[in-house]
């Protein structure tokens, strides 16, 4: 019964986390999914995000203004991973390492130092809720809000000429050529679209938490990972609105999961080993269920 | 030279070696030239490794040729990169899963199709008049995937994914079609419906088309002008009325006629 109510406290705060990380889920699932192109960059772009908007709230910008420039700024640092990716052919896995590890020093440098508070600006959370930011509820509910129209917008995109194309891309490299596509801007296009998502996350998160902090991004992408897939096993993958809904969905579960693990008494340093643990289990199951049916 | 006397496709003395200076270098293409008329439908044979699939893919882009020219429409194409060849030219592969994108539908496929070779706006990816036109060109196939269309392309077999690849190619009339081998890969009743679908698209726009095959009697059967290719060489080009006259034996002996007195001249 303890365990239940502790649950159940933690379950307004794991409900917000959620849907703060659900961006960044998003942010994941576009290379990983619709480009099938495996990108690392996130972990660094989500702390851009954050550095950006921290900096320009304690520049006295308003937190819209913030948020556009973070998602600027992740648009060029997905971008580069791309154009690192496709003119020097470097693995895409390898660019977006060398992209996020250069980010960590961009990201102070933007700051001034690794983490900026900023408990006492407006954020979208104080501009919109009340002044003290708002109970997790409702945060969570202006965050769905948030999340509805985002992937509202994404879907709109990926319906268009332009978004159909990007997913032909990431379907058939080849045949898009052959079909008159210039696939190295798509797939600039695509990854710069990711690393906004990342970057409004860390922005969001940055608001969430009242700072950003350089070291954010650590463990980001095996939590958006982890959504995306524990997503997609829960909704499915057949349609493309179920596509768009898997990280979201994923990300909510996610902290669930989270929640009643600390719950249970697990110590919150252990979750990353866990959520390792989870990510290799679903890559290797489809090996490990060939297998077995091969021994049978 | 006035527009309706050029060449639907120029190729001129172009030339390809792999791995250059090392011990694997191979001359894929040593100096091949041809010109196909409006409306010709050329076909192209070799044995393995003779430069069908290098000439190929040196015409549509994926290949960089190293010396000679390729013209269209009285321009220089050959420093074109493939997207950009492809509002010229259309291609069905040899693997029937190349042609496709498997994670879209087959209205969307078409709808990518529709547009080859154009810029692509924030309009909506397929209009409701598209739909129609989409029916209408794949009810020809008789597979029955025009009340499909939002199914996804990885829930149809070889045969339909290589008869759709062909709609695609088709779909905006290209200035020269390339088939590549394009029923090698599929069971004998799926490459019977594909050849035939291929024989009637080709023929109802008149369009012009490059197919490379590896089998005999299509090469016999189809097309009004054959070209058998030998060591990155042209070997034999035949034109309609000698083409009429070849039979799959006759074929095989002038090969080695051919073949044969080379290797004696060298």
């Amino acid at each position: 019964m303890e365990i239940l109510s502790t649950y159940l406290n933690l379950l307004p705060v794991s409900l917000a986390q959620g849907a703060v990380y659900a961006f960044v889920a998003l942010g994941v699932m576009i290379p990983f999914r619709v480009l099938s192109l495996p990108d690392l960059t996130s972990e660094g772009t989500f702390p851009l995000g954050g550095a950006v908007l921290a900096t320009l709230l304690a520049a006295g910008f308003n937190p819209v203004a913030g948020l556009l420039v973070a998602i600027g700024a992740g648009i060029l640092a997905g971008g580069a991973t791309a154009l690192i990716h496709l003119l020097l052919k470097i693995p895409s896995l390898l660019a977006g390492i060398i992209v996020l590890t250069m980010l960590f020093s961009i990201n102070i440098r933007i700051m001034g130092k690794p983490n900026t508070a900023i408990f006492n600006y407006e954020t979208i959370f104080t501009e919109l809720l009340n002044a003290d930011g708002g109970a997790p509820l409702s945060q969570f509910a202006l965050l769905m809000a948030i999340i509805l129209g985002v992937c509202g917008l994404l879907f709109w995109f990926l319906h268009t000429e332009i978004g159909v194309a990007l997913r032909s891309v990431g379907a058939n490299q080849m045949m898009s050529r052959a079909q008159g596509l210039p696939t190295k801007w798509y797939i600039v296009g695509g990854l710069g679209l990711a690393g906004a998502l990342s970057a409004f996350g860390g922005a969001i998160m940055a608001q969430f938490q009242s700072y950003a902090d350089v070291t954010m991004g650590a463990g980001v992408l095996i939590i958006g990972l982890a959504s995306t897939i524990l997503g997609e096993a829960l909704v499915g993958t057949k349609t493309l609105v179920r596509q768009i809904a898997a990280p979201v969905v994923g990300a909510l579960v996610y902290f669930q999961v989270v929640a009643v693990a600390l719950a249970l008494g697990m110590e919150p340093s252990d979750l990353r080993l866990l959520t390792g643990i989870f990510v290799l289990c679903t890559l290797a199951a489809p090996l490990i269920a060939k297998r077995v049916a091969r021994m049978r | 030279m006035d527009e309706s006397t050029y060449p639907a496709i120029r190729v001129e003395d172009i030339r390809r070696t792999f791995h250059p200076g090392t011990v694997q270098e191979k001359k894929a293409l040593r100096g091949v030239s041809f010109d196909l008329r409006p409306g010709e439908f050329a076909v192209v044979i070799g044995s393995n490794g003779a430069g069908k699939s290098t000439l190929l893919n040196a015409l549509a882009g994926e290949i960089p040729v190293d010396s000679g020219r390729i013209v269209a429409n009285g321009t220089e194409i050959q420093n074109w990169p493939v997207h950009r060849r492809a509002r010229l030219m259309s291609r069905v592969f040899q693997d029937p899963m190349m042609g496709t994108a498997a994670a879209l539908t087959i209205e969307e496929n078409l709808s990518i199709a529709a547009r080859r070779g154009q810029r692509r706006s924030l309009r909506f990816g397929i209009r409701k008049s598209e739909r129609e036109a989409f029916r209408a060109k794949l009810e020809m196939l008789g597979l029955g995937l025009e009340n499909r269309l939002s199914d996804r392309v990885d829930l149809l077999s070889g045969g339909q994914r290589q008869s759709l690849t062909l709609v695609m190619a088709t779909l905006k009339q290209p200035q020269l079609l390339l088939l590549d081998e394009h029923t090698a890969a599929l069971d004998p009743r799926a490459a019977a419906l594909v050849m035939r679908a291929t024989t009637e698209v080709v023929h109802e726009n008149a369009t012009t088309t490059l197919m490379v095959t590896h089998n005999m009697s299509h090469a016999i059967e189809f097309g009004n002008r054959l070209l058998m290719i030998h060591e990155g060489k042209v070997i034999l080009d035949a034109s309609a009325e000698e083409k009429s006259k070849l039979t799959a034996g006759s074929l095989v002996d002038r090969f080695h006629d051919v073949v044969s007195d080379r290797m004696v001249l060298s």
